[in-house]
């Protein structure tokens, strides 16, 4: 006998069907992408005729060979070292920004902060495609002349325009952790001498670590996966724009795409595998229930 | 170790006024409670003194030194917070040992007192563990120890006690008014629980609606309320008042009339007053079934507390006073008694501004 609150409804087996056939075309496409890397042709469809077992794919992937004939080399390490580089970038200036700016939101009264808060809402409803030709016109502006410079740059670029799209929701959900937080740890770091800065780095950060984690992800799986501003920005290929510019091009095997595909989508598997968890994950005691 | 004298302090937050006009002075090693209902604006005085308020008007001094614009951390306050803000992601040193190391202060230092203020509130074998691995009472002790590291000269508690269970809470109540007089530290207590005031405090506060309404001690203030707010906020039950109508020396109170007490002759005499609210104590009264001056009523219902009992009674329709008996006593429900109010502890209050009569 299970208590009443933890006893499982009537009828919601149902549910859970119905969620599960809705989610089946796309479960089904993530699959075969999976086995089809796994295999000599590609499997469309749901008969094991066209699976032929192989990890030559895979192998190819990492060689860089793009074809199985051989010609045509990338180096898939180093794209694979570049989609880190952005989606790093972008995490890291997406947490740093948002944690900073979230704070301030939540706790500091200061002039236009009401209407900052609703410019920040607007702009996440911003669509990023709608903006890219003013990110373009000052990314042509800001375009270094010493032509050293210009592949550092375009990384610099996108990573900064990347992370200026996900900044507006970042900082609202930062700010939503910091609310969630009692005055007093900040006062009681204030009266025991502590600077505003420190306590935002040593009582209120470790306070929020999940939302810092999820803010982080976010920003790490928005660059990783973005390929629009760096198939504008970014002179170097990441796997987005690699899989994007060789899925249609003549000389492509395509198990050895989708195992690159597979690759592509290996962060976004584990991390909304671990995600419910880290969320869910909170501090409890030294404060009253 | 400081006199605080606060001269006319007044907080507003907006068109909300918090404190108002609020002149107070607590005296060097003196253990002050601040006494009032939730919403009354204690906590906010407390804090105006920890300085995490700025007063809108008014100073604060320490002994001589006026520290109204002096921020928190230089007024060397030790503050204990109702819900404790024990960092949970520090271990319990670490929480003790925090307000030191901002302080820059050596780490030999730190150890030895770190040690020694836990060792005193009987927590020095938990050092190791985090907040969340402690009971209430643990984590209440490593909130009161990280107020006392630093060596305060004021510490400053907003209802410390009000999250433990009821058996723990009076133990705490005598070790921390033991401590405070070890400690020879001047202390402001916030508490909505009258008990603890009365139990804990050398002099009480009542605040109602940013305004201190009595300070005294807790003799004074249970005794010899100034208001009828005071009086009915002392004391469990608290007061009875019933309306009086003054009709030369005697008192008639519904039914009954009984003669003015004596303390009060000549003032009500001066006063020429008419209407009052009769107030006594539920223990300064007796129940009697004989015919005697007193209150006329029928028993509405009673109370066993093992030692006594709390008997209602009712004096006119919805009109009702608690009076403790000695166990034992039988009552039924409806018998015809009469309260017996001791005369000494009577105290008479103006209807119109529910001042006690000799305050006026």
């Amino acid at each position: 006998m299970k208590d009443v609150e933890t006893r499982p409804k009537k009828g919601e087996w149902i549910i859970v069907l119905t969620i599960l056939f809705a989610s089946l075309p796309l479960i089904l496409g993530f699959a075969l992408l999976i086995i089809s890397s796994f295999s000599r042709d590609m499997v469309t469809d749901l008969s094991l005729d066209s699976f032929r077992p192989t990890i030559e794919n895979w192998i190819n992937v990492f060689q860089g060979r793009l074809a199985i004939t051989g010609g045509i080399r990338q180096n898939i390490l180093k794209i694979t070292l570049n989609t880190l580089v952005v989606a790093l970038g972008v995490s890291g200036i997406v947490t740093l920004i948002s944690t900073l700016a979230g704070y301030s939101l939540s706790r500091m009264k200061f002039r236009g902060r009401k209407l900052m808060m609703l410019l920040l809402l607007m702009l996440h409803a911003f669509p990023g495609v709608a903006l890219i030709v003013g990110v373009y016109l000052l990314y042509r502006l800001t375009f270094p002349q010493e032509p050293s410079f210009v592949r550092l740059y375009s990384f610099f670029y996108v990573i900064l325009a990347r992370a200026a799209l996900e900044i507006p929701m970042s900082v609202w959900l930062m700010k939503g952790f910091f609310d969630t937080i009692p005055w007093e740890f900040e006062w009681s770091g204030i009266i025991d001498g502590a600077s505003r800065i420190r306590v935002w780095r040593q009582i209120m950060l470790p306070l929020i670590k999940p939302g810092i984690l999820a803010v982080a992800l976010f920003g790490f799986l928005a660059g990783w996966q973005d390929l629009i501003y760096v198939r504008t920005f970014l002179i170097d290929q990441t796997l987005a724009t690699f899989i994007e510019a060789n899925i249609e091009a003549e000389y492509s095997h395509m198990p050895l795409i989708a195992a690159a595909g597979t690759l592509y989508l290996l962060p976004t598997i584990m991390f909304f595998l671990t995600a419910q968890q880290l969320l869910l994950q909170g501090y409890s005691g030294g404060i009253k229930g | 170790m400081v006199k605080i004298t606060l001269d006319g302090i007044t907080k507003k937050f907006g068109n909300f006024t918090a404190l108002d006009n609020i002149t107070l002075e607590i005296e060097d090693k003196e253990f002050m409670a601040l006494l009032g209902p939730s919403g009354s604006g204690k906590s906010t005085l407390l804090y105006t003194i920890a300085g995490i308020y700025k007063p809108t008007s008014g100073r604060i001094y320490f002994d001589e030194k006026d520290v109204t614009e002096v921020p928190p951390k230089d007024r060397n306050v030790g503050l204990v917070f109702q819900n404790w803000a024990l960092y949970p992601h520090m271990r319990v040193f670490k929480n003790i040992a925090f307000p030191l190391e901002l302080k820059k202060a050596p780490r030999e230092e730190i150890e030895k007192k770190v040690k020694e203020v836990a060792k005193m509130l009987h927590i020095d074998h938990l050092l190791d563990r985090y907040p969340w691995q402690l009971s209430g009472g643990q984590q209440q002790r490593v909130a009161i120890a990280r107020a006392l590291v630093k060596e305060p000269d004021v510490l400053l508690l907003d209802e410390p006690l009000s999250n433990l269970d009821a058996l723990l809470r009076l133990e705490v109540r005598a070790e921390l008014k033991r401590l405070q007089k070890e400690l020879g530290i001047t202390a402001v207590y916030v508490t909505h629980d009258q008990a603890e005031a009365l139990a804990m405090a050398d002099r009480i506060a009542i605040i109602r609606e940013g305004k201190i309404l009595q300070v005294g001690e807790p003799d004074e203030v249970y005794y010899k309320p100034m208001y009828k707010f005071v009086a009915g906020f002392l004391g469990s039950p608290p007061m009875n008042f019933v309306e009086a109508e003054v009709e030369g020396e005697v008192l008639k109170i519904y039914q009954s009339r009984i003669p003015v007490p004596g303390q009060y002759k000549d003032i009500v005499k001066k006063l020429n007053i008419t209407e009052v609210l009769f107030g006594f104590r539920p223990h300064d009264a007796e129940i009697v079934r004989e015919e005697r001056e007193g209150i006329k009523g029928e028993v509405y219902s009673f109370e066993p507390l093992g030692r006594e009992q709390i008997v209602t009674v009712a004096v006119d329709t919805d009109v009702f006073v608690k009076v403790f008996a000695p166990e034992g006593e039988h009552f039924r429900f409806g018998e015809k008694v009469t309260v017996v109010p001791n005369e000494e502890r009577i105290v008479l209050f103006d209807k119109k501004t529910e001042k006690a009569l000799e305050y006026l």
